[in-house]
Protein backbone atom coordinates (compact mmCIF):
# COMPACT_ATOMS: atom_id res chain seq x y z
CA UNK A 1 0.00 0.00 0.00
CA UNK A 2 1.07 3.61 -0.51
CA UNK A 3 -0.39 6.96 0.49
CA UNK A 4 -1.16 9.71 -1.98
CA UNK A 5 -2.53 13.20 -1.72
CA UNK A 6 -4.70 14.74 -4.41
CA UNK A 7 -7.64 17.04 -4.90
CA UNK A 8 -10.99 15.41 -5.65
CA UNK A 9 -13.77 17.73 -6.77
CA UNK A 10 -12.14 20.62 -4.94
CA UNK A 11 -11.62 18.72 -1.69
CA UNK A 12 -8.25 17.48 -0.43
CA UNK A 13 -7.96 13.69 -0.26
CA UNK A 14 -5.20 11.81 1.52
CA UNK A 15 -5.71 8.12 0.98
CA UNK A 16 -4.12 4.70 0.77
CA UNK A 17 -3.95 3.03 -2.60
CA UNK A 18 -2.57 -0.20 -3.97
CA UNK A 19 0.45 0.66 -6.15
CA UNK A 20 -0.99 -1.14 -9.19
CA UNK A 21 -4.60 -0.06 -8.88
CA UNK A 22 -6.48 1.96 -11.45
CA UNK A 23 -7.93 5.40 -10.86
CA UNK A 24 -11.36 4.04 -11.84
CA UNK A 25 -11.34 1.64 -8.88
CA UNK A 26 -9.98 4.22 -6.45
CA UNK A 27 -12.63 6.78 -7.37
CA UNK A 28 -15.48 4.29 -7.06
CA UNK A 29 -14.10 3.16 -3.71
CA UNK A 30 -14.15 6.80 -2.62
CA UNK A 31 -17.86 6.87 -3.49
CA UNK A 32 -17.65 8.49 -6.93
CA UNK A 33 -20.12 6.08 -8.50
CA UNK A 34 -20.64 8.30 -11.55
CA UNK A 35 -17.36 6.87 -12.81
CA UNK A 36 -18.47 3.82 -14.78
CA UNK A 37 -16.67 0.75 -15.95
CA UNK A 38 -17.73 -0.04 -19.49
CA UNK A 39 -14.85 -1.87 -21.11
CA UNK A 40 -11.65 -1.34 -19.11
CA UNK A 41 -9.73 -1.27 -22.39
CA UNK A 42 -9.97 2.42 -23.24
CA UNK A 43 -12.63 2.11 -25.91
CA UNK A 44 -15.91 3.37 -24.44
CA UNK A 45 -15.29 6.53 -22.42
CA UNK A 46 -17.71 5.61 -19.60
CA UNK A 47 -14.86 5.98 -17.09
CA UNK A 48 -13.88 9.51 -18.21
CA UNK A 49 -12.77 11.94 -15.49
CA UNK A 50 -10.86 15.22 -15.67
CA UNK A 51 -7.24 15.39 -14.55
CA UNK A 52 -6.22 19.02 -14.11
CA UNK A 53 -9.24 19.89 -16.24
CA UNK A 54 -8.44 17.53 -19.12
CA UNK A 55 -10.44 14.40 -19.93
CA UNK A 56 -8.67 11.09 -19.37
CA UNK A 57 -9.75 7.45 -19.18
CA UNK A 58 -9.61 6.41 -15.54
CA UNK A 59 -9.70 2.70 -16.42
CA UNK A 60 -6.23 2.94 -18.01
CA UNK A 61 -4.78 5.49 -15.58
CA UNK A 62 -2.86 4.25 -12.58
CA UNK A 63 -4.34 5.73 -9.39
CA UNK A 64 -0.79 6.69 -8.39
CA UNK A 65 -0.84 9.21 -11.24
CA UNK A 66 -3.44 11.29 -9.38
CA UNK A 67 -0.79 12.22 -6.81
CA UNK A 68 -0.58 15.99 -6.52
CA UNK A 69 -3.22 16.58 -9.21
CA UNK A 70 -6.82 17.79 -9.44
CA UNK A 71 -9.39 15.14 -10.33
CA UNK A 72 -12.94 16.09 -11.29
CA UNK A 73 -15.80 13.62 -11.56
CA UNK A 74 -19.42 14.35 -12.38
CA UNK A 75 -20.09 14.63 -8.62
CA UNK A 76 -17.90 17.73 -8.71
CA UNK A 77 -20.08 19.42 -11.31
CA UNK A 78 -23.54 19.08 -9.82
CA UNK A 79 -25.79 17.20 -7.44
CA UNK A 80 -29.41 16.06 -7.78
CA UNK A 81 -30.43 19.06 -5.63
CA UNK A 82 -28.21 21.49 -7.49
CA UNK A 83 -27.60 20.11 -10.96
CA UNK A 84 -25.07 21.61 -13.34
CA UNK A 85 -26.60 23.33 -16.41
CA UNK A 86 -25.15 20.55 -18.56
CA UNK A 87 -27.06 18.02 -16.47
CA UNK A 88 -30.23 20.08 -16.82
CA UNK A 89 -29.72 20.35 -20.57
CA UNK A 90 -29.26 16.56 -20.86
CA UNK A 91 -32.53 16.00 -18.99
CA UNK A 92 -34.38 18.63 -20.97
CA UNK A 93 -33.19 17.27 -24.33
CA UNK A 94 -33.98 13.67 -23.41
CA UNK A 95 -30.30 12.83 -23.85
CA UNK A 96 -30.30 10.30 -21.01
CA UNK A 97 -31.71 6.81 -21.38
CA UNK A 98 -29.92 4.18 -19.30
CA UNK A 99 -27.49 6.88 -18.21
CA UNK A 100 -24.36 4.75 -18.23
CA UNK A 101 -22.53 6.95 -20.75
CA UNK A 102 -23.89 10.23 -19.36
CA UNK A 103 -21.20 11.13 -16.79
CA UNK A 104 -18.45 10.70 -19.40
CA UNK A 105 -20.45 12.59 -22.02
CA UNK A 106 -21.05 15.52 -19.66
CA UNK A 107 -17.39 15.71 -18.63
CA UNK A 108 -16.09 15.80 -22.21
CA UNK A 109 -18.80 18.37 -23.04
CA UNK A 110 -17.78 20.42 -19.99
CA UNK A 111 -14.18 20.36 -21.18
CA UNK A 112 -15.24 21.39 -24.71
CA UNK A 113 -17.34 24.31 -23.46
CA UNK A 114 -14.58 25.45 -21.12
CA UNK A 115 -12.46 26.42 -24.11
CA UNK A 116 -15.09 26.73 -26.86
CA UNK A 117 -18.40 28.18 -25.65
CA UNK A 118 -19.82 28.32 -29.19
CA UNK A 119 -19.13 24.93 -30.78
CA UNK A 120 -20.61 23.84 -34.10
CA UNK A 121 -22.59 20.57 -34.12
CA UNK A 122 -19.56 18.95 -35.79
CA UNK A 123 -17.27 20.19 -33.04
CA UNK A 124 -19.62 18.68 -30.46
CA UNK A 125 -19.66 15.39 -32.37
CA UNK A 126 -15.86 15.39 -32.52
CA UNK A 127 -15.64 16.09 -28.79
CA UNK A 128 -17.92 13.19 -27.85
CA UNK A 129 -16.57 10.84 -30.52
CA UNK A 130 -14.59 8.82 -27.98
CA UNK A 131 -17.65 8.21 -25.80
CA UNK A 132 -19.97 5.41 -26.80
CA UNK A 133 -23.70 5.53 -26.16
CA UNK A 134 -25.65 2.34 -26.83
CA UNK A 135 -29.09 3.90 -26.27
CA UNK A 136 -29.68 7.36 -27.66
CA UNK A 137 -28.19 7.49 -31.14
CA UNK A 138 -26.26 10.64 -30.11
CA UNK A 139 -28.63 13.18 -31.71
CA UNK A 140 -30.12 14.29 -28.41
CA UNK A 141 -26.74 14.32 -26.71
CA UNK A 142 -25.48 16.76 -29.35
CA UNK A 143 -28.67 18.83 -28.90
CA UNK A 144 -28.14 18.89 -25.14
CA UNK A 145 -24.55 20.11 -25.44
CA UNK A 146 -25.57 22.82 -27.91
CA UNK A 147 -28.36 23.92 -25.54
CA UNK A 148 -25.97 24.07 -22.58
CA UNK A 149 -23.54 26.05 -24.72
CA UNK A 150 -26.26 28.56 -25.58
CA UNK A 151 -27.18 28.88 -21.90
CA UNK A 152 -23.53 29.48 -21.10
CA UNK A 153 -23.26 32.25 -23.71
CA UNK A 154 -26.48 33.78 -22.38
CA UNK A 155 -24.92 33.91 -18.91
CA UNK A 156 -27.34 31.33 -17.53
CA UNK A 157 -24.64 29.17 -15.95
CA UNK A 158 -25.25 30.51 -12.45
CA UNK A 159 -21.80 29.79 -11.16
CA UNK A 160 -18.73 28.55 -12.93
CA UNK A 161 -17.79 25.28 -11.32
CA UNK B 1 -1.41 -7.77 -10.54
CA UNK B 2 1.28 -8.27 -7.99
CA UNK B 3 2.58 -4.71 -8.05
CA UNK B 4 4.45 -3.95 -4.86
CA UNK B 5 5.74 -0.44 -5.54
CA UNK B 6 5.09 2.58 -7.70
CA UNK B 7 8.07 4.88 -8.17
CA UNK B 8 8.13 8.41 -9.52
CA UNK B 9 11.48 8.80 -11.31
CA UNK B 10 12.85 12.34 -11.20
CA UNK B 11 15.27 11.92 -14.10
CA UNK B 12 16.50 9.39 -16.64
CA UNK B 13 19.33 8.17 -14.39
CA UNK B 14 16.93 7.33 -11.59
CA UNK B 15 14.49 5.63 -14.00
CA UNK B 16 17.26 3.55 -15.50
CA UNK B 17 18.83 2.53 -12.22
CA UNK B 18 15.45 1.49 -10.84
CA UNK B 19 14.67 -0.45 -14.00
CA UNK B 20 18.00 -2.27 -13.87
CA UNK B 21 17.70 -2.94 -10.14
CA UNK B 22 14.41 -4.77 -10.69
CA UNK B 23 16.18 -7.19 -13.05
CA UNK B 24 13.19 -7.81 -15.28
CA UNK B 25 10.58 -7.41 -12.55
CA UNK B 26 10.12 -3.68 -13.14
CA UNK B 27 8.36 -1.77 -15.92
CA UNK B 28 8.54 1.81 -17.08
CA UNK B 29 5.22 3.64 -17.10
CA UNK B 30 4.72 6.67 -19.33
CA UNK B 31 1.04 7.29 -20.03
CA UNK B 32 0.51 3.76 -18.81
CA UNK B 33 -2.37 2.96 -21.14
CA UNK B 34 -0.64 -0.11 -22.55
CA UNK B 35 0.98 -1.10 -19.26
CA UNK B 36 -2.49 -1.01 -17.69
CA UNK B 37 -3.94 -3.25 -20.36
CA UNK B 38 -1.37 -5.99 -20.27
CA UNK B 39 1.02 -6.24 -17.40
CA UNK B 40 3.11 -9.40 -17.28
CA UNK B 41 2.62 -11.30 -14.03
CA UNK B 42 6.25 -11.08 -12.99
CA UNK B 43 6.23 -7.27 -12.72
CA UNK B 44 6.56 -6.00 -9.14
CA UNK B 45 7.65 -2.41 -9.58
CA UNK B 46 6.28 0.36 -11.76
CA UNK B 47 8.54 3.28 -12.59
CA UNK B 48 6.66 6.38 -13.69
CA UNK B 49 8.78 8.50 -16.01
CA UNK B 50 6.34 11.32 -16.76
CA UNK B 51 8.18 13.67 -14.37
CA UNK B 52 11.65 12.63 -15.53
CA UNK B 53 12.12 15.66 -17.75
CA UNK B 54 11.46 13.88 -21.05
CA UNK B 55 8.39 15.79 -22.23
CA UNK B 56 9.98 18.62 -24.21
CA UNK B 57 9.27 19.41 -27.85
CA UNK B 58 11.74 21.59 -29.73
CA UNK B 59 13.02 22.55 -33.16
CA UNK B 60 16.69 22.20 -34.03
CA UNK B 61 17.08 23.89 -37.38
CA UNK B 62 14.52 22.19 -39.60
CA UNK B 63 14.50 19.14 -37.35
CA UNK B 64 11.91 18.34 -34.70
CA UNK B 65 12.90 16.73 -31.42
CA UNK B 66 10.12 15.20 -29.33
CA UNK B 67 10.72 13.92 -25.80
CA UNK B 68 9.64 10.35 -25.11
CA UNK B 69 6.97 11.35 -22.59
CA UNK B 70 5.40 14.16 -24.65
CA UNK B 71 1.70 13.25 -24.79
CA UNK B 72 0.05 12.63 -28.13
CA UNK B 73 -2.34 15.54 -27.53
CA UNK B 74 0.56 17.76 -26.47
CA UNK B 75 2.22 16.88 -29.78
CA UNK B 76 -0.96 17.40 -31.78
CA UNK B 77 -1.43 20.92 -30.41
CA UNK B 78 2.24 21.99 -30.22
CA UNK B 79 3.24 25.06 -32.20
CA UNK B 80 6.63 23.50 -33.01
CA UNK B 81 4.93 20.39 -34.38
CA UNK B 82 2.49 22.43 -36.46
CA UNK B 83 5.45 24.29 -37.95
CA UNK B 84 7.26 21.05 -38.86
CA UNK B 85 6.57 19.62 -42.35
CA UNK B 86 3.33 21.53 -42.77
CA UNK B 87 1.84 20.09 -39.58
CA UNK B 88 2.06 16.50 -40.85
CA UNK B 89 2.69 14.93 -37.43
CA UNK B 90 -0.06 16.99 -35.86
CA UNK B 91 -2.43 15.64 -38.53
CA UNK B 92 -1.34 12.08 -37.77
CA UNK B 93 -2.01 12.54 -34.04
CA UNK B 94 -5.51 13.72 -34.90
CA UNK B 95 -6.14 10.22 -36.27
CA UNK B 96 -4.97 8.49 -33.09
CA UNK B 97 -7.70 7.29 -30.72
CA UNK B 98 -9.54 10.11 -28.94
CA UNK B 99 -8.71 13.13 -26.84
CA UNK B 100 -9.04 11.42 -23.46
CA UNK B 101 -6.57 8.75 -24.54
CA UNK B 102 -4.19 11.20 -26.21
CA UNK B 103 -4.06 13.23 -23.00
CA UNK B 104 -2.32 10.26 -21.35
CA UNK B 105 -0.58 8.27 -24.09
CA UNK B 106 2.95 9.29 -25.02
CA UNK B 107 5.07 9.11 -28.16
CA UNK B 108 7.70 6.98 -26.41
CA UNK B 109 5.03 4.53 -25.29
CA UNK B 110 3.74 4.30 -28.86
CA UNK B 111 7.25 3.65 -30.22
CA UNK B 112 8.07 0.96 -27.65
CA UNK B 113 4.66 -0.74 -27.81
CA UNK B 114 4.85 -0.65 -31.60
CA UNK B 115 1.36 -2.06 -32.10
CA UNK B 116 1.24 -3.42 -35.66
CA UNK B 117 -2.19 -1.80 -36.12
CA UNK B 118 -1.02 1.61 -34.96
CA UNK B 119 -0.64 4.78 -37.02
CA UNK B 120 2.34 6.34 -35.29
CA UNK B 121 4.96 3.78 -36.42
CA UNK B 122 3.80 4.18 -40.03
CA UNK B 123 4.31 7.93 -39.87
CA UNK B 124 7.64 7.70 -38.04
CA UNK B 125 9.04 5.14 -40.46
CA UNK B 126 8.05 7.25 -43.47
CA UNK B 127 9.63 10.30 -41.84
CA UNK B 128 12.87 8.49 -41.13
CA UNK B 129 12.53 9.21 -37.41
CA UNK B 130 15.43 8.34 -35.18
CA UNK B 131 15.04 6.94 -31.66
CA UNK B 132 17.49 7.87 -28.92
CA UNK B 133 17.76 5.76 -25.78
CA UNK B 134 19.93 5.38 -22.74
CA UNK B 135 21.15 2.05 -21.45
CA UNK B 136 23.61 1.07 -18.74
CA UNK B 137 26.67 1.85 -20.85
CA UNK B 138 25.79 4.72 -23.16
CA UNK B 139 23.33 6.72 -25.21
CA UNK B 140 22.35 4.90 -28.40
CA UNK B 141 20.43 5.93 -31.45
CA UNK B 142 18.93 4.24 -34.48
CA UNK B 143 16.25 4.91 -37.07
CA UNK B 144 12.90 3.63 -35.77
CA UNK B 145 12.69 1.43 -38.86
CA UNK B 146 15.98 -0.23 -37.98
CA UNK B 147 15.05 -0.53 -34.32
CA UNK B 148 12.02 -2.62 -35.27
CA UNK B 149 14.28 -5.03 -37.14
CA UNK B 150 16.12 -5.64 -33.85
CA UNK B 151 14.85 -7.31 -30.64
CA UNK B 152 13.62 -3.91 -29.46
CA UNK B 153 11.41 -5.23 -26.67
CA UNK B 154 14.47 -6.77 -25.04
CA UNK B 155 16.40 -3.52 -25.54
CA UNK B 156 13.76 -1.51 -23.67
CA UNK B 157 13.65 -3.90 -20.77
CA UNK B 158 17.08 -2.44 -19.94
CA UNK B 159 16.93 1.05 -21.44
CA UNK B 160 14.97 4.28 -21.38
CA UNK B 161 13.89 5.80 -24.67
CA UNK B 162 14.59 9.50 -24.26
CA UNK B 163 13.62 11.20 -27.51
CA UNK B 164 12.53 10.86 -31.10
CA UNK B 165 14.33 13.01 -33.66
CA UNK B 166 12.62 13.86 -36.92
CA UNK B 167 14.74 15.00 -39.85
CA UNK B 168 14.04 18.01 -42.02
CA UNK B 169 12.86 17.10 -45.51
CA UNK B 170 12.61 19.43 -48.46
CA UNK B 171 9.14 18.35 -49.52
CA UNK B 172 5.83 17.29 -48.00
CA UNK B 173 4.16 14.29 -46.37
CA UNK B 174 0.56 13.10 -46.17
CA UNK B 175 -1.10 10.40 -44.07
CA UNK B 176 -4.16 8.27 -44.85
CA UNK B 177 -6.04 5.89 -42.59
CA UNK B 178 -9.04 3.71 -43.25
CA UNK B 179 -11.07 2.71 -40.20
CA UNK B 180 -14.64 1.83 -39.35
CA UNK B 181 -15.19 5.04 -37.42
CA UNK B 182 -13.25 8.09 -36.28
CA UNK B 183 -12.13 6.59 -32.97
CA UNK B 184 -11.26 3.13 -34.19
CA UNK B 185 -7.88 1.70 -35.08
CA UNK B 186 -6.78 1.39 -38.69
CA UNK B 187 -7.88 -1.31 -41.10
CA UNK B 188 -4.85 -0.15 -43.07
CA UNK B 189 -2.87 3.10 -43.14
CA UNK B 190 -0.09 4.77 -45.11
CA UNK B 191 2.25 7.74 -45.01
CA UNK B 192 3.86 9.14 -48.16
CA UNK B 193 6.39 11.91 -48.70
CA UNK B 194 7.72 13.60 -51.83
CA UNK B 195 10.31 16.18 -52.80
CA UNK B 196 10.94 17.74 -56.19
CA UNK B 197 14.17 18.70 -57.92
CA UNK B 198 14.79 21.94 -59.84
CA UNK B 199 13.17 20.51 -62.98
CA UNK B 200 10.01 19.51 -61.16
CA UNK B 201 10.84 15.80 -61.12
CA UNK B 202 10.53 13.71 -57.99
CA UNK B 203 13.86 13.96 -56.17
CA UNK B 204 12.93 11.59 -53.35
CA UNK B 205 9.89 9.62 -52.23
CA UNK B 206 9.03 7.85 -48.99
CA UNK B 207 6.19 5.36 -48.82
CA UNK B 208 5.20 3.34 -45.72
CA UNK B 209 2.14 1.16 -45.33
CA UNK B 210 0.98 -0.21 -41.96
CA UNK B 211 -1.76 -2.11 -40.15
CA UNK B 212 -1.73 -4.62 -42.97
CA UNK B 213 -2.23 -6.10 -40.24
CA UNK B 214 1.54 -6.24 -39.79
CA UNK B 215 3.71 -3.44 -38.47
CA UNK B 216 4.46 -0.67 -40.94
CA UNK B 217 7.18 -1.11 -43.49
CA UNK B 218 8.67 1.06 -46.17
CA UNK B 219 7.99 0.03 -49.74
CA UNK B 220 11.34 0.83 -51.31
CA UNK B 221 10.31 -0.49 -54.73
CA UNK B 222 7.50 2.09 -54.83
CA UNK B 223 9.88 4.84 -53.74
CA UNK B 224 12.22 3.87 -56.58
CA UNK B 225 9.37 3.79 -59.05
CA UNK B 226 8.50 7.39 -58.14
CA UNK B 227 12.02 8.84 -58.06
CA UNK B 228 13.00 10.73 -61.19
CA UNK B 229 9.45 10.85 -62.55
CA UNK B 230 7.26 13.86 -63.23
CA UNK B 231 4.26 14.00 -60.85
CA UNK B 232 0.97 13.04 -62.49
CA UNK B 233 -2.34 11.37 -61.67
CA UNK B 234 -1.23 8.34 -63.70
CA UNK B 235 1.99 8.08 -61.69
CA UNK B 236 0.12 8.09 -58.35
CA UNK B 237 -2.18 5.42 -59.72
CA UNK B 238 0.73 3.26 -60.84
CA UNK B 239 2.51 3.72 -57.50
CA UNK B 240 -0.67 2.71 -55.64
CA UNK B 241 -0.92 -0.54 -57.58
CA UNK B 242 2.75 -1.25 -57.10
CA UNK B 243 2.31 -0.65 -53.35
CA UNK B 244 -0.50 -3.19 -53.21
CA UNK B 245 1.68 -5.72 -55.00
CA UNK B 246 4.67 -5.07 -52.72
CA UNK B 247 2.99 -4.83 -49.31
CA UNK B 248 2.81 -7.85 -47.06
CA UNK B 249 -0.88 -8.23 -46.24
CA UNK B 250 -2.82 -10.67 -44.10
CA UNK B 251 -6.21 -11.47 -42.59
CA UNK B 252 -7.35 -10.51 -39.12
CA UNK B 253 -10.68 -9.99 -37.38
CA UNK B 254 -11.01 -6.54 -38.96
CA UNK B 255 -10.31 -7.13 -42.63
CA UNK B 256 -9.14 -9.74 -45.10
CA UNK B 257 -5.85 -9.71 -46.98
CA UNK B 258 -7.84 -9.44 -50.19
CA UNK B 259 -9.69 -6.35 -49.00
CA UNK B 260 -6.47 -4.76 -47.83
CA UNK B 261 -4.83 -5.39 -51.18
CA UNK B 262 -7.82 -3.81 -52.89
CA UNK B 263 -7.74 -0.60 -50.85
CA UNK B 264 -3.98 0.00 -50.61
CA UNK B 265 -3.88 1.53 -54.14
CA UNK B 266 -6.60 3.97 -53.08
CA UNK B 267 -4.96 5.22 -49.88
CA UNK B 268 -1.48 5.39 -51.42
CA UNK B 269 -2.84 7.35 -54.37
CA UNK B 270 -4.69 9.74 -52.04
CA UNK B 271 -1.61 10.31 -49.90
CA UNK B 272 0.64 10.88 -52.91
CA UNK B 273 -1.90 13.24 -54.44
CA UNK B 274 -2.04 15.33 -51.27
CA UNK B 275 1.73 15.29 -50.74
CA UNK B 276 2.18 16.16 -54.42
CA UNK B 277 -0.22 19.09 -54.20
CA UNK B 278 1.55 20.34 -51.08
CA UNK B 279 5.06 20.24 -52.64
CA UNK B 280 3.89 21.82 -55.86
CA UNK B 281 2.10 24.49 -53.85
CA UNK B 282 5.45 25.25 -52.26
CA UNK B 283 6.96 26.28 -55.57
C1 LIG C 1 -8.00 2.45 -26.81
C2 LIG C 1 -6.73 2.69 -27.56
C3 LIG C 1 -6.81 3.20 -28.86
C4 LIG C 1 -5.64 3.43 -29.59
N1 LIG C 1 -5.76 3.93 -30.84
C5 LIG C 1 -4.63 4.18 -31.57
C6 LIG C 1 -4.71 4.69 -32.89
O1 LIG C 1 -5.79 4.96 -33.41
N2 LIG C 1 -3.54 4.89 -33.56
C7 LIG C 1 -2.31 4.64 -33.00
O2 LIG C 1 -1.30 4.86 -33.64
N3 LIG C 1 -2.23 4.17 -31.76
C8 LIG C 1 -3.34 3.93 -31.03
N4 LIG C 1 -3.23 3.43 -29.76
C9 LIG C 1 -1.90 3.10 -29.25
C10 LIG C 1 -1.34 4.24 -28.42
O3 LIG C 1 -0.71 5.18 -29.24
C11 LIG C 1 -0.34 3.66 -27.44
O4 LIG C 1 -1.02 2.70 -26.69
C12 LIG C 1 0.19 4.72 -26.49
O5 LIG C 1 0.84 5.74 -27.22
C13 LIG C 1 1.12 4.13 -25.47
O6 LIG C 1 1.69 5.20 -24.76
P1 LIG C 1 1.81 5.19 -23.16
O7 LIG C 1 2.62 6.37 -22.82
O8 LIG C 1 0.49 5.07 -22.52
O9 LIG C 1 2.63 3.84 -22.99
P2 LIG C 1 2.85 2.99 -21.67
O10 LIG C 1 1.69 2.11 -21.45
O11 LIG C 1 3.29 3.85 -20.56
O12 LIG C 1 4.10 2.13 -22.16
C14 LIG C 1 4.00 1.22 -23.23
C15 LIG C 1 5.23 0.30 -23.22
O13 LIG C 1 6.39 1.03 -23.48
C16 LIG C 1 7.28 1.03 -22.38
N5 LIG C 1 7.78 2.40 -22.31
C17 LIG C 1 7.03 3.53 -22.23
N6 LIG C 1 7.83 4.63 -22.29
C18 LIG C 1 9.10 4.17 -22.42
C19 LIG C 1 10.36 4.81 -22.54
N7 LIG C 1 10.48 6.14 -22.56
N8 LIG C 1 11.48 4.03 -22.65
C20 LIG C 1 11.37 2.67 -22.65
N9 LIG C 1 10.20 2.02 -22.54
C21 LIG C 1 9.07 2.76 -22.44
C22 LIG C 1 6.47 0.57 -21.20
O14 LIG C 1 7.25 -0.09 -20.24
C23 LIG C 1 5.50 -0.37 -21.88
O15 LIG C 1 6.09 -1.60 -22.15
C24 LIG C 1 -4.38 3.18 -29.00
C25 LIG C 1 -4.31 2.69 -27.69
C26 LIG C 1 -5.46 2.44 -26.97
C27 LIG C 1 -5.33 1.95 -25.57
S1 LIG D 1 -14.16 1.72 -19.08
FE1 LIG D 1 -12.57 3.10 -19.56
S2 LIG D 1 -12.85 3.48 -21.64
FE2 LIG D 1 -14.34 1.93 -21.23
S1 LIG E 1 -27.87 6.46 -22.39
FE1 LIG E 1 -27.44 4.35 -22.31
S2 LIG E 1 -25.42 4.25 -23.05
FE2 LIG E 1 -25.92 6.29 -23.38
Amino acid sequence: MMKIYFELNGEPVYTEIKPGEMLLDLLRRLGMKSVKEGCRTGECGACTVLLDGKPIRSCLTFAAKAKGHRITTLEGLGTPEDPHPLQEAFLEAGAVQCGFCTPGMILVAYHLLSHNPDPSPDEVRAAISGNLCRCTGYVKIVDAVLTAARWKREGKWRKER
Amino acid sequence: MAIKRYHYARDVEEALSLLLAYEGRGALVAGGVDVARGLPGEIEGLIDITAAGLSGISREGGRLVVGATATLEGIRTSREVKAYMGGFLSEVMGHVATLSLRNMATLGGAVVSAHPWADIPTALIALGAEAVWRNEERTERAPVEELYARPFRAIFRRAVLTEIRLPAWDGAFAFEKLSRNAGDIALVNCACGLGLDAEGKIAWARVAVGATPYRAERLVAVEELLAGEVPSEALWEEAGHRAAAEARVGDDMRASAEWRRAVIPVIVRRALERAGRAVMGDR
